[in-house]
């Protein structure tokens, strides 16, 4: 499957796919969803809060200080149960919360991963933060400016919230911090700005003769 | 499509109206004409088609009339019209009178596909139908035949479809066609005649009160809802009040236009707004009502309206009182330059990079200079998008750019600030990577909390297009008509609250303070661009980068803690 092309009318971004396509799954949470998710009737974001709390107390009471085991076990944990949230669908009342509680719970995991990892990771986490912020925001603007969501190969190679988090687990137990950052960092930025030239350029091929704004003047 | 079919005093088409050297129907027709309207097709009665061909020739656009002799008649025509249009489809009243500009805000922006003119307020135009339109979508929409609840809007008598739409309008039209062919449904003749005796009483209340002034085309805003039902029951007018009521009462039974934006309504389209701002718009029926338009249509000022409306309206405070006043004129003077908005976003991300490197060095010099260069960058990025709605030129790219440089801004000043910081020793990597964060959760929250809410809207059901009312009454068709009678018309009374949970009520009580100057505070709480980029230029220039971000976590968590209180009361009361 290539892009998920919303149709361009009016609706589009009223479709409910739109707001799941913000949460940015990766293989991995999709899987876990598949095989976990769906015995659990919680609401996408009940799930999400059960998948943070402990990250969040862990950095409150230990902060830098914290062991990598418990990093690593903490994490997991996130994982795991934000990644079974990706089969619980978004239409209970709190849907637009799921979204930014994964930002949140990606964006704290990786920037904890840093600290704990100490010398000059922090700085290798803020690039990276950038790459993935990037890509974020990109997903959002793409889809309010050209009308489609990001294409299936991009979302799968940028490994989604749940494959960073568990890349940084990895790297920071291999003690491959922070040069591992910043390789990804670079990655993911070609990657994902290459997902913005390769999609601008479709849309310019596909919609100029098609359905031009500046021509479509009323009868 | 223009429909001519409201008689005017002489009892031909008020349409024919003389208007300077043409009339009425033909003003708008050269205006369409400047609008890039490639055709123009004229529904009127069969016995007026004469008095209106003059009207058509030489006016820069092809036009031709259609004579038919019944309002089902015209929503086939209609129907057939818009079957055969090759692009966007505009549906108006042919005897409107108002300024180009407020025509072009609705045909030529791109930003409405589908949608009306409309003016806000509840009760702005005696005549005129009223809509209820939630984040900018109509919700609910009034016709002779349909009343809404809570109106906060009226229908000025035009409205767009987009192609992508326009199948629906065919189907709306050829359903209204069915039901105005036979016996009206059930409720709709009362509909209108409560209407009728609404009008009256308004026109009532306006004769007693103001007796010069009494005037059904001024400008909304000096009419207030200050109506006495009780003392007005069975009021007196004036002769020629009286004949307005039946002009308007006779016209209004014509009404496709209204018919057809209920039936869009309905049928579940998304139907967005363009506002009259501070605009002209009349539609006068007899030679009094021409004359008063004529008068009062040179004190609205088209350009200032235009410069007015490239601001956006959401803006914050920091951005409202201390950038817009001034660079709307710099949007002017760009578009006069014949600069454009995409011009204007790379200058001001190169000046963000700039303040970006400046806040780098470190230094006390390097980070007042950052701090100015980055107030310059800031006020280029308001330039943009007014210019683009200034300028009319708006492109997607262009609207893609301007969005993604913001944020590219904002995140290399974070990047240049803590490099800065390291360098004298300082390092806030932590801190920066924190406030990077934290304004993109926040951001998140910004983006997915209203596709939520309009994805609830577009799943509302919609009554059936037969109900002449809107929401829950309509469920409970029998019985209030008759009592209708003496109630106030939902036009002008309020309905009785429906009972409310706790959620609801704090949030009323919140949102009561939005027409004063606590509006401007609660803006500031959220701290919107404006008020971030100051922030960072004041702390980041008097004292460290360190100071900034404490500051931008500060801020922008309490911001982040009281938007999502906030919004998470407003997803259960609802």
């Amino acid at each position: 499957m290539s892009a998920t092309t919303v149709p361009k009318d009016s609706d589009a971004t009223e479709r409910p796919s739109v707001l799941e396509n913000y949460r940015d799954d990766g293989p991995l949470a999709t899987a876990l969803g598949r095989a976990l998710g769906r015995g659990v009737k919680l609401p996408a974001i009940a799930l999400l809060l059960v998948a943070g709390l402990p990250l969040l107390v862990a950095i409150v009471l230990k902060g830098e200080g914290a062991s990598t085991g418990l990093v690593a076990g903490v994490l997991a944990w996130a994982v795991l149960a934000g990644g079974s949230a990706s089969a619980r669908p978004l239409t209970d009342r709190l849907r637009w919360a799921a979204p930014p509680a994964l930002r949140a719970l990606e964006y704290a995991g990786l920037l904890w991963i840093a600290a704990v990892a100490g010398g000059d990771s922090l700085p290798a986490a803020f690039a990276l933060l950038c790459a993935i912020t990037y890509h974020h925001y990109e997903s959002v603007y793409g889809l309010r400016h050209r009308g489609v969501t990001p294409p299936a190969w991009a979302r799968a190679a940028g490994l989604g919230w749940d494959g960073r988090l568990l890349l940084g687990v990895v790297l920071l137990l291999a003690g491959g911090l922070p040069a591992g950052f910043y390789v990804a960092a670079a990655l993911l930025a070609v990657l994902f700005m290459g997902e913005t030239v390769v999609e601008w350029r479709r849309f310019r091929l596909g919609q100029q003769p098609a359905y031009d704004d500046e021509e479509d003047d009323p009868d | 499509v223009l429909i001519a079919t409201a008689a005017g005093e002489q009892g031909g088409p008020a349409a024919a109206q003389r208007w300077d050297d043409a009339t009425v129907l033909g003003r708008l027709l050269d205006q369409f004409a400047g609008l890039g309207v490639i055709g123009v097709h004229v529904i009127t009665r069969r016995p007026w088609a004469p008095a209106l061909e003059p009207s058509l020739a030489d006016r820069g656009v092809p036009a031709r009339v259609h004579a038919s002799e019944s309002a089902a008649e015209d929503l086939r025509a209609v129907a057939e019209i818009a079957r055969a249009a090759p692009r966007a489809v505009v549906v108006a009243y042919g005897d409107i009178v108002t300024q180009s500009e407020v025509l072009a805000g609705l045909l030529i922006d791109p930003r409405v596909t589908t949608g009306i003119l409309a003016t806000l307020g509840r009760v702005a135009r005696p005549f005129g139908f009223r809509v209820r339109s939630r984040r900018g979508r109509v919700v609910s929409a009034g016709s002779p035949y349909h009343s809404v609840r809570a109106p906060n809007g009226t229908f000025l008598g035009i409205f767009k479809v987009s192609p992508s739409d326009r199948e629906r309008l065919v189907a709306a039209a050829e359903r209204l066609a069915a039901l105005v062919e036979g016996p009206l449904p059930e409720g709709w003749e009362e509909e209108l005649a409560a209407k009728a005796a609404n009008w009256r009483r308004i026109l009532a209340a306006r004769a007693s009160a103001l007796h010069e002034e009494a005037d059904a085309e001024a400008e909304p805003e000096e009419e207030g809802p200050a109506l006495d039902h009780e003392a007005l029951a069975d009021p007196n007018l004036p002769p020629e009040a009286d004949a307005e009521v039946e002009r308007r009462r006779l016209s209004a039974a014509q009404d496709v236009t209204a018919l057809l934006l209920v039936g869009l309504v309905r049928d579940g389209v998304h139907v967005g707004q363009s506002r009259l701002r501070s605009l002209f718009w009349a539609r006068p029926l007899s030679a009094g009502g021409l004359e008063r338009a004529k008068e009062q249509i040179g004190e609205h000022d088209e350009e200032k309206a235009l410069l007015d409306a490239a601001v956006k309206g959401s803006d914050g405070f920091f951005t409202t009182f201390f950038v817009s006043p001034y660079s709307r004129y710099i949007a002017r003077w760009a578009a006069r330059r014949g600069l454009t908005p995409n011009q204007v976003t790379l200058v001001s991300l190169a000046v963000g990079v700039a303040a970006a490197a400046a806040f780098a060095t470190g230094q006390r010099s390097g980070l007042v200079a950052g701090a100015i260069l980055l107030q310059i960058a800031f006020t280029l990025d308001c330039v943009d998008g007014q210019l683009a709605r200034y300028s009319r030129q708006f492109s997607k790219l262009g609207a893609w750019l301007d969005s993604i440089f913001d944020r590219t801004k904002e995140y290399l000043v974070f990047a240049g600030l803590a490099i800065g910081a390291s360098r004298v020793g300082d390092p806030v990597w932590l801190l920066a990577g924190a406030a990077l964060s934290l304004q993109t959760v926040r951001h998140s929250i910004d983006f997915s909390y209203p596709l939520a809410r309009h994805q609830v809207l577009a799943a509302a059901p919609q009554p059936p297009l037969e109900a002449p009312l809107d929401s829950r009454r309509a469920a409970a068709p029998a019985q209030p008509v008759e009592a209708r009678e003496t109630d106030p018309p939902p036009e002008v009374g309020e309905m009785a609250p429906p009972p409310r949970g706790l959620p609801s009520r704090i949030r009323g009580l919140w949102r009561a303070g939005d027409r004063t100057p606590m509006r401007w505070l609660k803006k500031i709480i959220q701290f919107p661009i404006g008020e971030r980029f100051a922030a960072i230029s004041v702390t980041a220039a008097l004292f460290d980068p360190h100071t900034t971000f404490v500051v931008m976590l500060a801020w922008g968590g309490f911001a982040i803690a009281y938007v999502l209180a906030g919004r998470t009361l407003r997803s259960l009361a609802t």
